[in-house]
């Protein structure tokens, strides 16, 4: 895949957030709709595209962790607050090599999961499925499965999550699309048999929006 | 999906290597004790049939055979090697074996990759390339091979049983292999073939799986894992394996994995344990944490009719029943649902009274019920159509004091477990229900051996009765939900 190929030769080992969510799309993953920008000029004309509110994010390969570096910013509502953002983004990420903002849609949705794909060293890749957001590392409520993944195995792995009430109808909001979710969890776990460059995967969160699962994060480890 | 599969190599005669009417023996030495003179002496004491041919270039005689100066001396084609010579001298011992047409060797001798040494690896290559698809060695390093049928014994297993049954066994270790058989033997196990493969440089975990599965002789395999060679080929056996019969695996050495530093979250969760929970789900394999729970898993595989129990009645009189109780049967996937008026009824109407009662748990109110009375509390429950199993309880410990009552001389004389066993055997024909015994002795004083050795009789009657018996009710439960869970699941991935 290009942008792993790409990656590997300049010597990095994760993708950008963008580069990984093409990534997903290329295996039929719903992610957000999204646009980088890199100069001022571009960003009224992304936030339009993409449509406000929205939500901005500092965009580079080099950076894993953009909420703990101040880089996300939410609940964007005008092109004022846009540029504003950007100017303040650039500016933190400026000892950071080719620094961008990516310009997203805000998806609407309390409940967070995670998808993720893991090399083990005797099984191959493996595909987890948990909690999102923050409490993927507080409750660490995952389970996991060898690839290739069945149907009946993606629907196993689901249930099997203490947590598995968070896709069902409960207070008010629509039950998960049980199919979309399923087939991101069997196609997370075809692109690690398909790419062996691809070392991880971890979709997090993936908000259910409505019910229909969207990439909202996503981070790529090639090699 | 699943990955293609080596094919069971082509050429291994499996049945030369687990029923040999030959094998030779080389490496034994007339004084002391070596692993091939013990090796001799456990084949003669277990009473293999079969010609044995001892070989050690010094010759002489051993237990009254000729000992082999050399492999080539041997006036017969031999059928399988155990050698145990030093390391060095391994592969030569099986290129000799090979010549006489044997299909295979087993190699009780150490001093190979388990050094961690470069000469002991060294060696193990030299092995590895002396196995072909016509002779396959099982081990290094390892105990060898149990078939009750053949008589074919590990070591030092002279007083293994020489009934043969349903249960396989693999495991690297010797040592495991011993306990489990040593366990097995009083608890009712009775095995098909067992294999101690040691460091495995040839036939090992996937590849006996695989032909454990065919094996007409196996219906239940248990194995000990440490590591395993090729886990794609391993899991793909699995799952094909488990699709025709139980597999229970007891994995060793699940070491918390060391979390790396990594950006993914999906990383740091991925550690071994987490991955091999996840494979062993995935497969359908029935997953236990010590030998004691396999034996008993693999006793329920054995003896239980091939499907899922959700409704059980649980049966007794005295201490042993309790709500405690019946809440394990929960977590286990199973029911005690209540027992309809009408059942209820008759089963009040032979209970003694004060302190009886016919829900279920059905309270016999006094542990010394006879077993006639029982025989007919347990018919009546299985006309219930929401219960698949009973289980009674039997507290044998009370014929103790009954017998001290009653002034009889002997306690075997006082317990009716002769009527105990015919009457589940009954019960089990006219209701094709089973029912199961759970035989607690919490009186284990130095002066009460007498009741052990009464009870451990009556275990015995009761597994030849074709009545399944457990220790306490935590462990029966478990082991029924174990069974359960298995069929439900293979039915779901079959039916998928």
């Amino acid at each position: 895949m290009e942008f792993v190929e790409k990656a590997i030769k300049e010597g990095r080992s994760t993708l950008s957030e963008y580069e990984s969510k093409q990534v997903l799309a290329k295996y039929s993953i719903p992610i957000t709709k999204e646009v980088v920008v890199d100069t001022k000029e571009d960003v009224v004309k992304a936030a339009q595209q993409v449509g406000y509110p929205l939500v901005m994010k500092g965009s580079s390969a080099e950076l894993a962790h953009k909420t703990e570096k101040g880089l996300i910013k939410v609940d964007i509502r005008n092109d004022e607050e846009a540029l504003k953002t950007f100017d303040e983004f650039m500016a933190n990420m400026s000892d950071i090599k080719d620094p961008a903002v990516l310009v997203q849609e805000m998806v609407k949705g309390q409940r967070e999961l995670v998808v993720g794909m893991t090399r083990d060293p005797q099984f191959g890749p493996c595909v987890m499925f948990g909690l999102g957001g923050i409490f993927t590392e507080i409750l660490r409520d995952v389970s996991f499965r060898k690839a290739p993944l069945e149907k009946r195995d993606a629907l196993e792995m689901m249930r099997e999550i203490k947590g598995q009430k968070i896709l069902d109808a409960v207070r008010g909001m629509e039950a998960a699309d049980i199919e979309v979710l399923a087939n991101i969890l069997i196609n997370v776990g075809q692109i690690g048999i398909e790419n062996d460059n691809i070392k991880e995967i971890d979709i997090n969160p993936i908000i259910l929006s409505q019910g229909k699962p969207i990439a909202v994060d996503a981070l790529v480890v090639v090699g | 999906m699943t990955v293609e599969l080596k094919e069971v190599v082509a050429g291994t005669d499996y049945e030369r290597i687990f029923h040999p009417q030959s094998l030779a023996i080389i490496g034994v030495s007339a004084e002391g004790y070596g692993f091939g003179s013990g090796m001799l002496k456990s084949l003669l004491s277990i009473g293999y049939e079969g010609k044995i041919f001892p070989v050690n270039p010094k010759g002489g005689e051993i237990a009254g055979l000729k000992i082999y100066k050399s492999v080539e001396d041997i006036p017969d084609r031999i059928d399988f090697g155990v050698v145990a010579v030093a390391a060095p001298l391994v592969v030569r011992a099986l290129e000799d074996c090979r010549r006489k047409d044997a299909a295979g060797a087993e190699v009780l001798s150490s001093g190979f990759k388990e050094l961690g040494t470069p000469e002991g690896k060294a060696l193990e290559e030299d092995l590895k390339k002396a196995a072909q698809k016509d002779f396959r060695i099982v081990g290094p390093n390892c105990f060898g091979i149990y078939c009750p049928r053949s008589g074919l014994t590990i070591l030092p297993g002279a007083e293994f049983p020489r009934e043969s049954g349903p249960i396989a066994f693999l495991a690297q270790s010797g040592g495991m292999t011993n306990d489990f058989i040593n366990i097995g033997k009083w608890l009712g196990l009775r095995y098909s073939k067992v294999v101690s493969f040691g460091n495995g440089v040839d036939l090992r975990e996937t590849e006996l799986l695989q032909y454990l599965g065919d094996d007409p002789e196996t219906k239940v395999i248990c194995m000990y894992i440490e590591g395993i060679e090729d886990g794609d080929a391993f899991f793909s056996a699995l799952q094909q394996v488990t699709a025709r019969k139980p597999v229970i695996i007891y994995k060793g050495g699940l070491s918390p994995a060391g979390q790396r530093a990594v950006a993914s979250h999906t990383a740091s969760m991925g550690g071994s344990k987490a991955i091999w929970d996840a494979i062993l789900h995935q497969a359908n394999v029935v997953r236990v944490s010590s030998t004691w729970e396999m034996a008993q898993a693999s006793l329920a595989f054995a003896m239980l009719p091939e499907r899922s129990y959700q409704g059980i009645t649980v049966a007794g009189g005295g201490g042993a029943l309790g709500v405690a109780a019946c809440d394990e049967a929960e977590e286990n996937g199973i029911e005690l649902p209540q027992l309809k008026s009408e059942i209820q009824e008759k089963i009040m109407a032979i209970l003694p009274k004060p302190g009886s009662s016919a829900m279920n748990p059905v309270d016999c109110a006094n542990p010394g019920v006879p077993p006639f009375i029982l025989k007919d509390v347990l018919l009546h429950a299985a006309a219930e159509e929401r219960v698949g199993l009973q289980i009674l309880i039997q507290l044998l410990y009370v014929y103790k004091a009954f017998q001290r009552r009653e002034n009889m001389q002997s306690l075997r004389e006082a317990t009716p477990y002769i009527e105990l066993a015919d009457m589940m055997a009954d019960v089990q024909r006219q209701t094709g229900k089973p029912a199961i015994l759970v035989l607690p002795n919490n009186r284990q004083n130095l002066d009460d051996l007498d009741l052990e050795e009464v009870r451990r009789e009556a275990w015995r009657l009761f597994i030849q009765n074709n009545v399944l018996c457990f220790e306490n009710l935590t462990e029966a439960f478990r082991a029924i939900g174990q069974v359960s869970r298995y069929y439900r699941r293979r039915e779901e991935i079959l039916g998928n």
